[in-house]
C-alpha cells in the first residue's frame, strides 16, 4: 500500500512540476491570429441591397474584366529569347568547365575532392604523374546526365579548376553527348575563361 | 420600343434576382445537410400497414408474366484521373469511382516520382544530403533545406549567427510567396481562370532571380546549409527585394479583385472540399489545410525557429474549412510574408553567415588558400564530412504547404543512420478520399488544387 | 497630345532604322519584333549588340545575330565576353571591361549538337586491359 502511495505521490509531484514549468515552454501567442474567412452574411436591408445590386449588375465581373482590359495596354513582360536574355548573376551555376592558369597549364591537380563531394557521383577521375613529374588527371569525366548542378564541386576545388560556368545553352540531341570528358571540359574552359574569370572576380569577396 | 423595354425590365430584374438569390440569403446553404424534421416524422403518425402473419406471405404479382426478367448488373464507373491529366498536378494517379458524376470513392495512387531519397541520404554525408531536400517539394526549396539544416544543427548543438538566421527567414518567406503563387495560380487555372496564372508567374520569375542571385540556381538552390547559409547575400540584393515587395502588393490586389468576389470563382470554391476542424486534426493535416478549418496552429508562432520569434506577423485563420477559405488564407499569408520580408530587410544584422566552427562549416576560400590548418579542414569537410554526435531529433518548419519535418537519427558517424521526412502533402493526399467524397468530378480538380500537392515530397 | 506624336514619330524612326518598310518586314520576319536602340558593339562572329534603357531589364539589351547565321540563329552563338554583358552580369561591354586575354583561349563555337562537328565522348586514358587476340588466323593458315 505504501508503495502505491509513494507511486501516486511521485506521479502527482510530476504533474505539479509539469504544470509549474509549462508556462516556460509553451510560448504560444493567441493574439496574432486573424480570421480571414467570410462570416455569415449581414441580413439587414442595406447589405442585402448591396449584394443584390452586385448580383444583378455583375459589378465584380465587370471590374475584373476592367482590370484584364487595363493589362492589355501595359507593356508585356515577355522577353524575346534568343535575342534578349534574362538577367543572370556571377554565381550562376551552369555548364561545367575546367580552367587553366594564365600560362596555359591546366589547374586541376587531381586531388579528387570534387569526386568525393559529388552527391550524384557524376565525376570520375584518374590520375598519373606526367613526364615532367607533376601530377595531373588522365581522365576527368563528368556525366552531365547525372549531375544535379548543386555547385559542390566548385566549392570543393582548392585551385578553382572545376567551375560551373555561366553557359546554360548546352542542350544536346543525344544522350552520349552529355558524357563530358577532360578534353571537352578543358575546351569549355578555354571558350568561357574570359567570363568565368570575370565572374569569379566579381564574387570573390563572398567566397 | 422604350415602352416595351420598360414593361419587360421589372420582369427581367425579378428573374435575375430569383435565379441568383441563393447566395444572397443562404451563403452557406449549398452545403447544408438535410436533417429529419417534424414533417418527416408526421407522415408516420398516419395509419401505416406493417407486415403481419398473413400479409407477410403475400406475393407480388409479376409485372408482366410473359416477359423474361433478366437481372442486370449495375456498376459504378471507374475513372483514371491522371497521371497525365494536366489538372492532376504532376504525377497523381487518382482512381475515381463515380456514381454518375458524383465521386463515391477517390483512391490516390502514388509512387510514380519515388526516388528513394530517404534511403539515398543514409549513404551520403550530411553535406551531400542537402541537395536532395531541394528536390522534395520543388516549389518551396529553401524551406525544405531549412528543416534539414535545423535538424542537423540540433544534433550538433550549434547556434548559427544572427545574420544567417535572418537570411533564412527572409528567404523562407520569399519561398512561401513562391509557393503560394504557384498554388493559387494553378488552382485558378484548373478551375477556369487563366489570367491570374500569367500575372503571378511574372512575379515568380522575379523571385527566381533573387534565388539565382543569392545561390546561383533558380530552383535547386542548395543555399541553406547546416551551420548557416552558403554565401552572404550580394550587395544590392536587399534593395531589389525591397523594391519588389513594394510592388508585389499591387499584383496581389489585382488577383484579389479578379478572384475574391468573382461569382464563378465562388461557385467553384465556396463549400467545396469542406473539412471540419476535428477531421483536419484526425487526418494529420497541417499548414493551410488545418488553419482553413479554424485551428490556430502555426509552427512559426508555436515553436519559433530561426528569427521568427523576432518578427511581427499575423496568422490567417479560416472559418468554414472550404476551398474558398483556404484561398483567402493563402492570399493573406502572402501579404503577411511581405510584412516579414520588410521586417527582415530592416533588421538584417551585420556579421557572419556561417557558424564559426571549422569542424562544421568550410573555411572561406581566401583563408583556405593561405592557411594550412584551414586547408586541412577544407579537405576533411569535403571528403569525410563532419561527425554528428549520436542521437535522434525531429525538426519541423512551417513550410508553405504545412509542417515539413525531418527526423534524423545519427549513430555518431559522418552519415545519417536514418532520415525520415515528414511531408505535409502526403497527409493531405491521404485525406483526399475524405474531402472529395460526394463531390462532383469537377470539384475534385478544385480540391486537388487547394490541397496544394507536389509530388516531389509525397513520393520522396 | 505630344505623347502620342512622340510615339508615332518613334514608330517612323524605328521603321527607318530597320531599313524602310521592306527592311522592317524582313526584321519582323526574322526577329518577330521591331526595336530601336544604340549599337554598342559587334563581336568577331558578326553579331551586333544593342542597348536601349527605355525597355525594362531583360529587354533593354539584345543581340542581332549575324546575317551569316540567317534564320539558323541560336542562343549559343553569343561568345563568352558578350554573354556576360547580354545576361546583365556586368554593365561593361567587353571592350571596356578588363577581361583576360590569353593566347590559349579558344574561339567560340555555337552548340554543335546535331551537326557533324558534334562532340562524341571518348576515353582520355590508356586502356587498362588488352583485348585477347586469338591465334586462330595463324592456325588456320598453317593447317589449310
Amino acid at each position: 500500500m505504501a508503495s502505491v502511495k509513494l507511486f501516486c505521490a511521485r506521479a502527482s509531484a510530476q504533474c505539479v512540476l509539469r504544470n509549474a514549468v509549462r508556462p516556460t515552454y509553451v510560448a504560444q501567442e493567441r493574439s496574432c491570429y486573424k480570421q480571414v474567412g467570410k462570416p455569415e452574411p449581414d441580413m439587414r436591408w442595406k447589405p442585402i441591397m448591396d449584394r443584390a445590386s452586385q448580383t444583378v449588375f455583375w459589378t465584380e465581373l465587370f471590374s475584373g474584366l476592367g482590370i484584364t482590359l487595363g493589362h492589355i495596354f501595359k507593356e508585356p513582360a515577355t522577353i524575346n529569347y534568343p535575342f534578349e536574355k534574362g538577367p543572370l548573376s556571377p554565381r550562376f551555376r551552369g555548364e561545367h568547365a575546367l580552367r587553366r592558369y594564365p600560362s596555359g597549364e591546366e589547374r586541376c591537380i587531381a586531388c579528387k575532392l570534387c569526386e568525393a563531394i559529388c552527391p550524384a557521383q557524376a565525376i570520375t577521375i584518374e590520375a598519373e604523374a606526367r613526364a615532367d613529374g607533376s601530377r595531373r588527371t588522365t581522365r576527368y569525366d563528368i556525366d552531365m546526365t547525372k549531375c544535379i548542378y548543386c555547385g559542390f564541386c566548385q566549392e570543393a576545388c582548392p585551385v578553382d579548376a572545376i567551375v560551373e560556368g555561366p553557359n546554360f545553352e548546352f542542350s544536346t540531341e543525344t544522350r552520349e553527348e552529355l558524357l563530358y570528358n577532360k578534353e571537352k571540359l578543358l575546351n569549355n574552359g578555354d571558350k568561357w575563361e574570359a567570363e568565368i574569370a570575370a565572374n569569379l572576380q566579381a564574387d570573390y569577396l563572398y567566397r | 420600343m422604350a415602352s416595351a423595354l420598360r414593361k419587360v425590365a421589372p420582369a427581367l430584374i425579378q428573374r435575375a434576382v430569383c435565379k441568383n438569390s441563393a447566395p444572397l440569403f443562404f451563403a452557406r446553404g449549398a452545403g447544408k445537410v438535410w436533417q429529419p424534421d417534424k414533417e418527416y416524422f408526421d407522415q408516420f403518425s398516419l395509419p401505416v400497414m406493417y407486415p403481419d402473419e398473413n400479409t407477410s406471405s403475400w406475393k407480388l404479382p409479376a409485372f408482366n408474366e410473359h416477359a423474361v426478367v433478366r437481372e442486370k448488373q449495375v456498376q459504378n464507373i471507374t475513372l483514371n484521373f491522371g497521371p497525365q491529366h494536366p489538372a492532376a498536378h504532376g504525377v497523381l494517379r487518382l482512381v475515381l469511382t463515380l456514381d454518375g458524376e458524383t465521386v463515391v470513392r477517390a483512391d490516390p495512387h502514388i509512387g510514380l516520382l519515388h526516388r528513394g531519397t530517404e534511403k539515398l541520404i543514409e549513404y551520403k554525408t550530411y553535406t551531400q544530403a542537402l541537395p536532395y531536400f531541394d528536390r522534395l517539394d520543388y516549389v518551396s526549396m529553401m524551406c525544405n533545406e531549412q528543416a534539414y539544416a535545423l535538424a542537423v544543427e540540433k544534433l550538433l548543438n550549434i547556434e548559427i549567427p544572427p545574420r544567417a538566421k535572418w537570411i533564412r527567414t527572409l528567404f523562407g518567406e520569399i519561398t512561401r510567396i513562391l509557393n503560394h503563387i504557384m498554388s493559387i495560380g494553378t488552382h485558378a487555372l484548373d478551375i477556369g481562370a487563366m489570367t491570374p496564372f500569367f500575372w503571378l508567374f511574372e512575379e515568380r520569375e522575379k523571385m527566381m532571380e533573387f534565388y539565382e542571385r543569392v545561390s546561383g540556381a533558380r530552383l535547386h538552390a542548395a543555399y541553406v546549409r547546416p551551420g548557416g547559409v552558403a554565401l552572404d547575400m550580394p550587395i544590392g540584393l536587399m534593395d531589389d527585394i525591397h523594391e519588389f515587395i513594394g510592388k508585389f502588393g499591387q499584383r496581389l490586389d489585382e488577383v484579389d479583385d479578379l478572384l475574391t468576389e468573382n461569382r464563378i470563382w465562388k461557385a467553384r470554391t465556396v463549400d467545396i472540399g469542406v473539412i471540419s476542424s476535428e477531421d483536419a486534426m484526425n487526418y494529420g493535416f497541417s499548414g493551410v489545410m488545418l488553419r482553413g478549418s479554424g485551428i490556430k496552429w502555426d509552427l512559426r508562432k508555436v515553436q519559433p525557429y530561426d528569427a521568427y520569434d523576432q518578427v511581427d506577423f499575423d496568422v490567417p485563420i479560416g472559418i468554414n474549412g472550404d476551398c474558398y477559405d483556404r484561398y483567402l488564407i493563402r492570399m493573406e499569408e502572402m501579404r503577411q510574408s511581405l510584412r516579414i520580408i520588410q521586417e527582415c530587410l530592416n533588421k538584417m544584422p551585420e556579421g557572419e553567415v556561417k557558424v564559426d566552427d571549422s569542424k562544421v562549416s568550410p573555411p572561406a576560400r581566401k583563408e583556405m588558400k593561405e592557411s594550412m590548418e584551414a586547408l586541412i579542414h577544407h579537405f576533411k569537410l569535403f571528403t569525410e564530412g563532419y561527425q554528428v554526435p549520436p542521437g535522434s531529433t525531429y525538426a519541423a518548419v512551417e513550410a508553405p504547404k504545412g509542417e515539413f519535418g525531418v527526423y534524423l537519427v545519427s549513430d555518431g558517424t559522418n552519415k545519417p543512420y536514418r532520415c525520415k521526412i515528414k511531408a505535409p502533402g502526403f497527409a493531405h493526399l491521404a485525406g483526399l478520399e475524405k474531402v472529395s467524397k460526394k463531390h462532383m468530378l469537377a470539384d475534385v480538380v478544385a480540391i486537388i488544387g487547394t490541397l496544394d500537392i507536389v509530388f516531389g515530397e509525397v513520393d520522396r | 497630345m505630344s505623347k502620342y506624336i512622340e510615339k508615332i514619330s518613334r514608330l517612323f524612326r524605328i521603321i527607318k532604322e530597320n531599313g524602310g518598310v521592306l527592311g522592317s518586314v524582313r526584321t519582323v520576319f526574322r526577329m518577330e519584333e521591331l526595336k530601336t536602340g544604340t549599337l554598342v558593339g559587334e563581336d568577331e562572329l558578326g553579331n551586333k549588340y544593342f542597348h536601349n534603357p527605355m525597355y525594362f531589364v531583360g529587354r533593354s539589351r539584345w543581340v542581332v545575330y549575324s546575317d551569316a547565321a540567317g534564320h539558323d540563329y541560336d542562343g549559343s552563338q553569343v561568345p563568352a565576353e558578350w554573354h556576360r554583358w547580354l545576361s546583365y552580369i556586368s554593365d561593361e561591354t567587353p571592350d571596356k571591361a578588363d577581361l583576360p586575354k590569353y593566347p590559349w583561349l579558344a574561339k567560340h563555337t555555337e552548340n554543335q549538337s546535331g551537326t557533324p562537328q558534334e562532340y562524341v565522348p571518348y576515353s582520355t586514358t590508356r586502356p587498362k586491359i588488352q583485348a585477347w587476340k586469338p591465334k586462330t588466323e595463324e592456325v588456320y593458315r598453317k593447317h589449310f
